[in-house]
């Protein structure tokens, strides 16, 4: 019982605990995962969330440090373009792949994330290195390109309201508009929406892919510039992969994404609890979060399964 | 049929979280009690302790502070920056007496919550990092592996030797500058190798990465690799005629018959006499050098292989002697 209450005082159990650790950790699994979401939509198995995710953070940092002194009202912007462009780059070479050459962007996208992982330790060991060329990672930015806080105290910043606006825009856009109609449309059935619909799949998707890397992006751009104000190797610890298992939890819903995110944001603050305060091993905690996970899926399976055929979500 | 589905599920849900937290239950039956008399230790590494290298030298230093000190103690694995500032904040705000960070790459966080909680004592191994209650532990780890250095030219046949680190990290590189030097003291002509896995867990990539360097002549192997040197060790085994050596912890037991020695450095010694500082309160925040002076730094051969030339082991001790009296070879990288 020691180490559930740990978990939950971990998790939410003090202002600190929820809006420093979990809402923290729960801010780039909400931007990431609103990136897959939106991609599967469009029947995209955009896979290369965490390279988008570096490519964005290698971007916003290199803006950070590279660019003359600016007001944080220039700057902090800025870097949330620069995070945006970079993911959707990467994510644009998977689309231009896909689109002339017909390669699968589940393989492609992979393979893109190795690249980005190399990109990063080539960054923090060249170009962005920091000036003593001791450590592999950059120079820590200046306070104008430090994100703000949104309480004084605490460490959750900018980037969950950039997360928030993101989940409003992509749920309002999918559900409400005809580009969302098309981009379900494809998703459904590229074949019937063509034929049917006049909708051109091919284009759709890769509108919808540079959209989605960009999210990514701005998500590694937040991470850069409101938790660690400098560009390290290990920036992600897999939120890229972490956030498929967020989208699919949360059934591609951009409402039910920010629930899901803080659900992970708070087993990963838990879990650093539990080896914190009750002396659980590392292992450990993973089984632990992983059984609360597979609860969760399976209780969700359980009542989907007990939902009529065909009716609506 | 669907309903008996589901009912498995919900009972195999059952059964899955009354087995686990039954087991975890038994086993964290620790100390609860969190009496704020007693010298309070918490160490934060940046991998896990089940590597037989770095990170669990660490923890079997958190051990010996436990055991020699009283000191009521906590770990914590930890993967990102974020994290790492995450958790010196809330070991700060417990009111803990020291917190150890274990690697240079914990200096950042330290700096930045070291002010915000002065009765905490902060440090990180690695590092140059100081402050009023920040400090930082270094290594001298280069001395040993210029020793092992010697060790692999005297025993090459092939005059190629090899070198794999983890990833390219500032302390890696420097040990391995000191490993070629020490090896080119004894024959200029030997040549050496160097590759990186890319991380320090993927066991798999290690014994790719070593299978690579032998097939390109390298019989003598110098890893530092932690989780992933294992692999290398595994490849060592499976190739006849190649030695490897094993770094941070006594990596000796992990492959007897084909390790010549470990370049050692007894994290748990470094963490008592740092701790033994701290609980008196004679600690002055600085950068700790341990060398092999302070015998925290030490070259251990592998006691299971038959001994070296007489000649090789005399070599090797004059030098270590030197190096005991600060008059060694001079060695760059040290800080």
């Amino acid at each position: 019982m020691d180490i559930l209450v740990a978990f939950w005082d971990g998790a939410f159990g003090s202002t600190y605990a929820f809006w420093s650790a979990t809402l923290v950790r729960a801010t780039p699994l909400l931007l990431v995962g609103l990136a897959v979401a939106l991609a599967f939509r469009a029947g995209i198995l955009n896979i290369g969330a965490e390279g988008q995710l570096i490519l964005g953070a290698i971007a916003a940092a290199a803006v950070a440090l590279q660019l003359p002194p600016a007001p944080r009202v220039v700057m902090v912007p800025l870097m949330m373009l620069a995070g945006m462009a970079g993911g959707a780059v990467w994510a644009g070479i998977a689309a231009l792949l896909r689109r002339r050459f017909g390669v699968l962007e589940v393989i492609s996208t992979i393979m893109l994330n190795f690249v980005a992982l190399a990109a990063v330790s080539w960054m923090v060991r060249g170009p962005l290195q920091e000036p003593t060329r001791v450590y592999p990672m950059s120079e820590t930015f200046a306070a104008a390109a430090r994100w703000p806080f949104l309480i004084t105290g605490q460490r959750l910043h900018l980037g969950i309201v950039l997360g928030l606006l993101a989940a409003g825009a992509l749920w309002f856009v999918l559900a409400r508009t005809a580009v969302g109609f098309r981009i379900r449309a494809i998703g459904a059935g590229a074949r019937a929406a063509q034929s049917a619909g006049g909708v051109e799949p091919e284009r759709v998707a890769a509108r919808v892919f540079l959209a989605s890397g960009a999210l990514a992006g701005l998500a590694g751009a937040s991470e850069v510039g409101g938790v660690t104000w400098a560009l390290y190797e290990g920036i992600s610890p897999g939120h890229g992969y972490t956030a498929i298992a967020v989208a699919l939890l949360a059934r591609l819903d951009p409402r039910w994404v920010v629930v899901s995110a803080v659900f992970f944001g708070a087993l990963e603050a838990g879990g650093a609890s539990m080896q914190r305060e009750a002396g659980v091993p590392a292992v450990a905690v993973q089984i632990v979060t992983a059984t609360i996970l597979l609860s969760v899926l399976a209780i969700a399976q359980w009542r989907n399964a007990r939902r009529p055929v065909g009716a609506p979500e | 049929m669907h309903v008996n589905l589901r009912l498995n599920i919900s009972k195999a849900v059952i059964f899955i979280h009354t087995t686990i937290f039954g087991i975890l239950g038994c086993g964290a039956e620790g100390p609860k009690v969190q009496d704020s008399q007693r010298f309070r230790v918490a160490l934060l590494t940046p991998g896990p302790i089940s590597d037989q290298s770095w990170n669990a030298s660490a923890y079997a230093g958190l051990g010996i502070i436990r055991d020699s000190l009283g000191a009521d103690v906590r770990h914590v694995q930890t993967r990102t920056p974020a994290e790492f500032e995450e958790n010196f904040r809330q070991y700060g705000a417990a009111g803990f007496d020291l917190v150890i960070g274990h690697g240079f790459e914990f200096q950042e966080a330290a700096q930045r919550v070291g002010p915000e909680f002065p009765r905490t004592t902060f440090v990180t191994t690695g590092g140059t990092g100081t402050g009023p209650n920040i400090a930082a532990l270094s290594f001298v780890f280069e001395e040993p592996s210029y020793l092992a250095g010697i060790v692999a030219a005297s025993v090459t046949r092939s005059k190629v030797l090899a070198v794999i680190g983890g990833t390219e990290l500032p302390p890696v590189r420097a040990s391995f500058d000191a490993f070629a030097a020490g090896a080119k003291s004894v024959n200029p002509q030997v040549t050496v190798l160097t590759a990186f896995i890319g991380n320090w867990e993927d066991a798999g990539a290690g014994k790719e990465q070593a299978l690579a360097l032998i097939a390109r002549r390298a019989d003598v192997i110098y890893q530092n690799a932690d989780a992933a040197g294992l692999g290398v060790f595994q490849a060592v085994r499976e190739s006849p005629g190649v030695w490897v050596f094993g770094s941070n912890a006594d990596q000796n037991h992990i492959a007897p018959a084909v390790t010549l020695g470990s370049v050692v450095i007894d994290v748990p010694l470094a963490f008592r006499l740092l701790a033994e500082e701290v609980k008196t309160g004679r600690f002055v925040p600085r950068v700790v050098h341990f060398d092999t002076k302070s015998n925290v730094v030490r070259w251990v051969p592998n006691p299971a292989i038959p001994p070296l030339p007489p000649a090789v082991r005399a070599r090797v001790d004059s030098v270590r002697l030197a190096f005991a009296e600060g008059r060694g070879p001079e060695l760059a990288g040290r800080q």
